[in-house]
């Protein structure tokens, strides 16, 4: 390979991962800073810039009584939220979509294809569109500002990417091995829990990891579907932007709400260097 | 093989998401032949009343469609052009390449939201970095507060934000490719470009057109930039689909007519997606 | 414990995976289904374990229904063409699923195991992980697990298929032998192949399958001598048997201008009148007093050389039993050996045979 492509190759990379960087960056340098250092223009450097402060981070833990903004529930809520949501539809997922890709299903004019377009089709669905009947149905249920409420509605929004990827993910799998496990004395049901979900687990991993990502990340139903009682990070980040805003304790909050996700983007890279994700993701 | 068992393992999964969603489908549909507002709650029938407001009058609701349209292909094809690009640099002998794979992953782990708040403070037009930077040559764009700016802004930080997924997918397609293909290629003493021309691009294809329809759908949703940056402003110069049916129904609380929007919306969608998976599969595959 | 088939048939979108097969089969012999690609082969072996349902027909097994039986029901082993083991498990526990799966206490399945391992030479592999195994070894896994079983039918489809040429011969005269003390005992063995020579070397019975029909069932010598028809003929030998049309004519057979044969003495109940004619590779051979044929290919296989041979329309392969080597286009005489000539009718039914399986 030419040495004007490699050349090429590394100052791109390199102009990326700035870009990728930056506001990282950025927020990690103003969560340090105080009133005084952010209305004064922008400054980058500690005790260069501006004297560093410590009070963006306090705030954190502090109750609200106090003047903070308390974000360890919302942190714990959204872990729960989203671990729970993941769980459910990881494992109605993954059954679904074994059921799709080994069995064949009819009813009049419906075939295997519709079922798990079906399935699929709820994320063309703009959040939008469900967030008013949601609301009203929640309503009703007495499930509104609940954890359970949002575990529901996320179960929704995830069970599409589980049954997506393990779809795919057992269509690659022989379905002679089910076979083998059936005739050595298995009932279908303990083969699929003896034999095929043994083996399925770096699927399973991959569509976990994709539901935490987007079960985290989601910011519009925990906006609508919560008021007072519950509240996950994103929105009791975001609230902290409404009056004024205080870039400092927004920066660290932000930063602390990325972290975890940061451990989920190595295993994902792992996957994807073995190989493993290749065959989920197509 | 045919058992009786197959229904244990869909039917779980199954009823749960019908359960979940028969009623606000069909609650939808009934809302938006209903005149439901906050003066007049209640699910009165006035026929296709808003579907006629909708087409005659209201140009609203179609320029955020068009914007929508038109911000959403051009993120898209930024993100697939970037994407790509990203991919094939790393997809082979570059040093730091574990490095470089995490770090090109990252933006899609974080909360939009959050980011956007972030970002927000990085284009901030007197007190953020960006224009910090401008100052220098001595101009400060409004990047928040003009129109021809907003829209560019969001498209920023869409990309950052969503090109990793891309990425992702499109490496992923790269590291499943068979090696055979190249071995001829190299054999017949192809380059690099025309390897890529003839070669990795056309392999790609499949992978390709699925991530394209992927990021399509997810772009078609943008909400949380739009809602955090610039809510839909200044005026409603940045505003789309979905922002504008939020406003209607839950900042103006009509919620009959903001039914009707949005079933209007989910059907242009559906069509125009499959329509662009049928042209986009015409094209690559002929290319 | 025998197993009887009536009228098993299945039908796809338009062709017939299974049309109309019966048989009846009983325990301590080997029944192999020869047939090519796509005959049915698999299918049928899977309905007989349970894993398809056939459209119409019923198997019956000691003289009680088997279609109500459930495969995981049904006392059945399979190995698959495919090697197909539980990548999760090592040896010795996938060898053991199927014993522990039926709840055999833990001492007998050590010694059945440990049998099962000696029986198809794997000792010392018991905690390796299947991954770890060549192809040859993984299709021993699958074996010793059907074996384990001690099932009363034990089917294997194209066990050797995927294997290469050194290893399919050696692990074949293991399956042989194995099988000939397994077959002893009390189980029904179907072994399925499209190669002839392996139909032939396992003995046996052997049912010739196509377009998911049984064409002929019979002994591996009845099927040899006396194929019941052209295609029974092209399927059953290796190369496939030669075919020609040609007229016989008095005590002449013409089969072009140039190739005339003297009739032979099993073909003299024959009327005059065309027929399709057949002749084993090992009939044509290179001769001083032949007719002049044009080679289009020379394949040497070990000690002997394929020969395909053309005049005039008339493409034959022939057999030369030394390694020589020629040039394409170059002309030689062929001789053909009248007492190996085969006859059958238009409508390709064996008329005469040179073992007088005359109709």
């Amino acid at each position: 390979m030419g040495t004007f492509y490699t050349t090429l190759k590394y100052t791109a990379v390199t102009i990326w991962s700035m870009f990728v960087i930056a506001p990282f960056l950025w927020a990690l340098s103003t969560s340090f800073k105080d009133f005084n250092s952010v209305t004064s223009g922008a400054t980058y450097i500690p005790w260069v810039d501006f004297e560093p402060t410590l009070e963006g981070w306090r705030v954190l833990l502090r109750s609200p009584a106090q003047g903070g903004v308390n974000i360890v529930e919302p942190y714990l809520n959204s872990i729960f939220v989203t671990c729970l949501a993941s769980f459910i539809s990881i494992l109605l997922g993954t059954l679904a979509a074994y059921a799709l890709s080994r069995y064949t299903f009819k009813a009049g004019f419906i075939k295997n294809d519709d079922i798990t377009f079906f399935f699929i089709s709820q994320r063309i669905m703009p959040p939008v569109v469900l967030a008013i009947p949601f609301f009203i149905m929640l309503g009703k249920l007495g499930l509104l500002d609940t954890l359970l409420g949002l575990v529901m509605v996320y179960v929704v929004l995830l069970m599409p990417i589980a049954v997506w990827i393990m779809v795919d993910f057992f269509n690659k799998v022989p379905v002679e091995i089910d076979e083998t496990a059936l005739i050595d004395g298995c009932n279908p049901i303990q083969a699929f829990f003896k034999v095929v979900l043994p083996n399925s687990i770096p699927g399973m991993v991959v569509a976990g990891l994709f539901c935490m990502i987007f079960g985290w990340t989601d910011f519009f139903f925990a906006f609508i579907l919560t008021f007072t009682e519950v509240q996950l990070l994103p929105v009791a980040i975001v609230s902290l932007n409404s009056s004024i805003t205080p870039w400092w304790s927004l920066s660290a909050a932000a930063l602390v709400s990325v972290a975890p996700l940061i451990v989920v983007a190595f295993i994902v890279e792992r996957y994807l260097s073995k190989g493993n994700l290749s065959g989920a993701l197509k | 093989m045919n058992f009786k068992h197959k229904y244990l393992f869909l039917l779980p999964g199954f009823l749960v998401l019908l359960g979940i969603l028969i009623f606000p489908i069909g609650f939808t549909v009934r809302l938006s032949l209903s005149s439901w507002d906050s003066f007049f709650p209640g699910l009165d029938f006035i026929g296709l009343e808003n579907y006629t407001r909708l087409f005659t009058d209201d140009p609203r609701f179609w320029e955020a469609f068009q914007r929508l349209s038109f911000m959403s292909v051009i993120t898209v094809f930024l993100q697939y052009t970037i994407g790509f690009a990203l991919a094939h640099m790393v997809w082979k002998e570059i040093k730091f390449q574990r490095f470089f794979r995490v770090l090109f992953l990252i933006p899609m782990m974080t909360t939009p939201v959050i980011m956007t708040v972030i970002w927000k403070t990085v284009f901030h037009e007197s007190l953020g970095p960006v224009n910090d930077f401008f100052s220098l040559f001595g101009v400060t764009p409004l990047w928040l507060s003009s129109e021809a700016l907003s829209k560019v802004t969001v498209i920023i930080v869409e990309v950052w934000q969503w090109t990793p997924f891309m990425f992702l997918l499109l490496l992923a397609g790269l590291l499943s490719l068979p090696k055979e293909p190249f071995l001829a290629a190299s054999i017949d003493g192809a380059g690099p470009i025309r390897k890529f021309v003839y070669v990795t691009f056309p392999l790609m294809a499949p992978i390709s057109i699925g991530a394209i329809i992927i990021r399509l759908i997810e772009a078609s949703k943008i909400m949380d930039t739009v809602y955090v940056l610039t809510s839909g402003g200044p005026g409603t110069s940045s505003e789309t689909s979905s922002f504008y049916i939020f406003i209607k129904g839950l900042r103006e609380f009509q919620f009959g007519y903001s039914a009707a929007l949005s079933l209007t919306y989910l059907i242009i969608m559906i069509i125009s997606l499959t329509i662009i998976a049928k042209m986009l599969v015409k094209l690559m595959i002929r290319s | 414990m025998t197993l009887i088939a009536s009228n098993l048939t299945t039908k796809g979108k338009e062709e017939f995976f299974l049309n109309d097969i019966s048989f009846e089969m009983s325990p301590g012999k080997i029944y192999t289904i020869i047939g090519r690609t796509l005959s049915g082969k698999t299918t049928l072996l899977k309905t007989i374990a349970g894993l398809i349902a056939q459209d119409s027909g019923t198997l019956s097994f000691n003289g009680n229904n088997f279609d109500v039986i459930p495969v995981w029901k049904r006392q059945v082993a399979m190995v698959y063409q495919q090697f197909i083991n539980y990548p999760h498990l090592n040896v010795y526990d996938n060898i053991a699923f199927p014993l522990k799966q039926r709840k055999v206490d833990l001492a007998e399945i050590k010694d059945r195991v440990k049998q099962a391992i000696e029986q198809v030479g794997l000792e010392g592999f018991e905690e390796r992980k299947i991954q770890a195994l060549s192809g040859g070894q993984q299709q021993r896994v699958a074996l010793a697990r059907s074996l384990v079983k001690n099932a009363n039918i034990l089917l294997l489809d194209e066990p050797l298929v995927n294997l290469d040429y050194k290893l399919r011969e050696q692990l074949r005269e293991e399956f042989k032998k194995i099988f000939s003390s397994k077959a002893s005992e009390e189980a029904i063995l179907i072994y399925s192949t499209t190669d002839p020579i392996e139909a032939m070397q396992l003995g046996g019975e052997v049912i010739v399958m196509d377009e998911g029909k049984i064409l002929q069932q019979g002994s591996a010598k009845e099927i040899y001598e006396n194929p019941r028809s052209t295609k029974v003929a092209e399927i059953t030998n290796d190369p496939a048997m030669n075919l020609f049309d040609g007229e016989i004519n008095g005590k002449k057979i013409t089969l072009n201008k140039e190739v005339i044969l003297n009739i032979p003495k099993h073909f003299k109940d024959l009327p005059d009148g065309k027929y399709s004619f057949g002749i084993r590779a090992s009939g044509v051979t290179i001769d001083k007093s032949g007719f002049p044929f044009q080679i289009e290919l020379a394949e040497i296989s070990g000690s002997e050389t394929f020969l395909h041979l053309n005049n005039d329309q008339i493409h034959v392969v022939g057999l030369l039993d030394a390694v020589k080597n020629f040039n394409i286009g170059e002309t030689v005489k062929v001789s053909f050996d009248i007492e190996k000539l085969y006859a059958f009718g238009s409508d390709g039914i064996l008329m005469s045979s040179p073992y007088n399986g005359t109709k």
